[in-house]
């Protein structure tokens, strides 16, 4: 189903096992960033800050600090450009899971 | 003139307090919601060992539905998708974590829990009370909650054994449905000391491009401001059969809400997803709306209107109907004109 336009694409790209392997994080294609200020309100988390980036058109840009991001999707919810996407969470490798958190094969993408 | 709000023996700045939910999962955030003037907190519900996996989030757990998206504060209108469960840590840290709150804030801070059984919910709010929490409230209705739990068997014996356990005030937290009213009138006989009317409800939503539910594939609690209708009905239905005070929550988005909310016998009121949506500015914002209406209608205290508009509820019997004789109109006739 990957390329087929919907009403949320940046979830569509995630394969299957991403999930199952690594909880999902937010990231910020600086690129794509307008810097419209949407994403550091509605971060509950103190995960989202604006950075003076000089080099970029809008010479700042949103930035995910990845240590207090929860993966919750609001700020996912508040682009309006789709610059900001999943990434694998990798901090959690080699932390005990809880049962009901490991991987189960009936898992699926999202 | 003021918003001070006198509820369970706590004197409120304002009868704002804000919902359980992610905008009371930090100790940081009582600061950020004292400097809106809130009049208190509802603190993020913990769930009992039982119910531990209630602790880790799925990732990601919002969505935001039908958003008009508007900036500085002034969306009015979303559905907020939601599958965030219980408080991330331990118990033993819900209970630091409600001492840090109670160490800091300036407000009442109200504690929130879920458990399966008697024995449980019983446990948790002894320590919420042994925590320093100056109200408990009992989310019986959590959109979240494994399975189905019976009301009449497993939550009216919780609320019982609660009651008895702690001196503190307790809130029962009811979702909208058809038994809101019987629940109310149970709670209130089990010995509650309010009740909150309504916790979200669970709903489902449907990718057509990918044929799937969004999200995790499961029902999610729904919320948004439309959902304020089946609380003002709700709280009309429940104020005039109970003596304990109610607290309104489910889709407050303007001061003019609050009105309504008070003028159906609501005396506090619970804020959450505009708060979300709109920032923590709203909860300032809407304080200063409902004080502008107190000064426009020369009204000193919100206790003056509370009820006002019960007062002029008709019975279904009363409803006055039109009894002339039928209109000539060719009603049966087809294409007649």
């Amino acid at each position: 189903m990957s390329g087929t336009p919907t009403k949320y694409p940046g979830l569509n790209p995630i394969p299957p096992d991403f999930v199952r392997e690594h909880p999902p994080l937010a990231e910020v294609v600086e690129d794509l960033c307008i810097a419209c200020d949407r994403c550091p309100p509605i971060c509950f988390f103190d995960a989202l800050i604006m950075e003076d980036r000089p080099k970029h058109r809008y010479r700042r840009t949103a930035v995910v600090i990845a240590d207090n991001c929860t993966g919750c999707g609001l700020c996912f919810e508040a682009c309006p450009v789709d610059a900001i996407i999943w990434v694998p969470d990798t901090s959690h490798v080699g932390i005990e899971r809880h049962p009901m958190t490991q991987p189960r094969e009936e898992d699926h993408d999202l | 003139m003021g918003l001070e709000t006198s509820f369970l023996h706590m004197r409120l700045q304002s009868p704002l307090l804000v919902a359980s939910g992610p905008a009371s999962h930090d100790v940081n955030q009582v600061r950020l919601a004292e400097e809106q003037k809130i009049g208190g907190i509802v603190l993020k519900t913990a769930c009992s060992d039982a119910y531990a996996h209630m602790r880790f989030w799925p990732r990601p757990r919002y969505k935001l539905l039908d958003w008009d998206k508007q900036v500085g504060g002034r969306s009015k209108n979303f559905t907020l998708y939601s599958y965030e469960q219980g408080y991330s840590g331990t118990l033993q840290e819900y209970w630091d974590f409600i001492s840090a709150c109670k160490q800091h804030a300036h407000v009442p801070v109200i504690g929130s829990i879920f458990a399966g059984e008697a024995k449980d919910w019983e446990d948790l709010a002894r320590h919420v009370e042994d925590s320093g929490a100056d109200a408990v409230e009992l989310d019986i209705s959590s959109p979240h909650r494994p399975g189905s739990l019976d009301f009449e068997t497993t939550f009216v014996a919780a609320i019982k054994a609660v009651v008895e356990a702690v001196k503190i005030p307790v809130l029962v937290k009811i979702a909208a449905g058809p038994d809101v009213q019987h629940q109310s009138i149970v709670a209130e006989a089990c010995g509650a000391s309010a009740v909150t009317l309504c916790n979200r409800i669970r709903g489902f939503d449907v990718d057509v491009e990918t044929q799937r539910p969004i999200l995790h594939g499961y029902f999610a609690g729904i919320g948004g401001p439309w959902s304020k209708y089946y609380v003002f009905r709700h709280l009309a239905g429940s104020a005039q059969v109970i003596k304990i005070p109610i607290c309104a929550t489910g889709g407050i988005m303007s001061g003019e809400d609050v009105i309504k909310c008070v003028l159906l016998g609501a005396t506090a009121v619970q804020i959450l997803s505009v708060i979300m949506v709109n920032g923590w500015e709203s909860i300032a914002r809407i304080n200063n709306e409902v004080l502008e209406y107190m000064e426009r209608k020369g009204i000193a205290t919100l206790e003056e209107i509370r009820g006002n508009a019960l007062k002029n509820m008709t019975h279904p019997d009363e409803i006055i109907r039109w009894s002339g004789e039928p209109k000539k109109g060719p009603r049966n006739v087809w294409n007649a004109h």
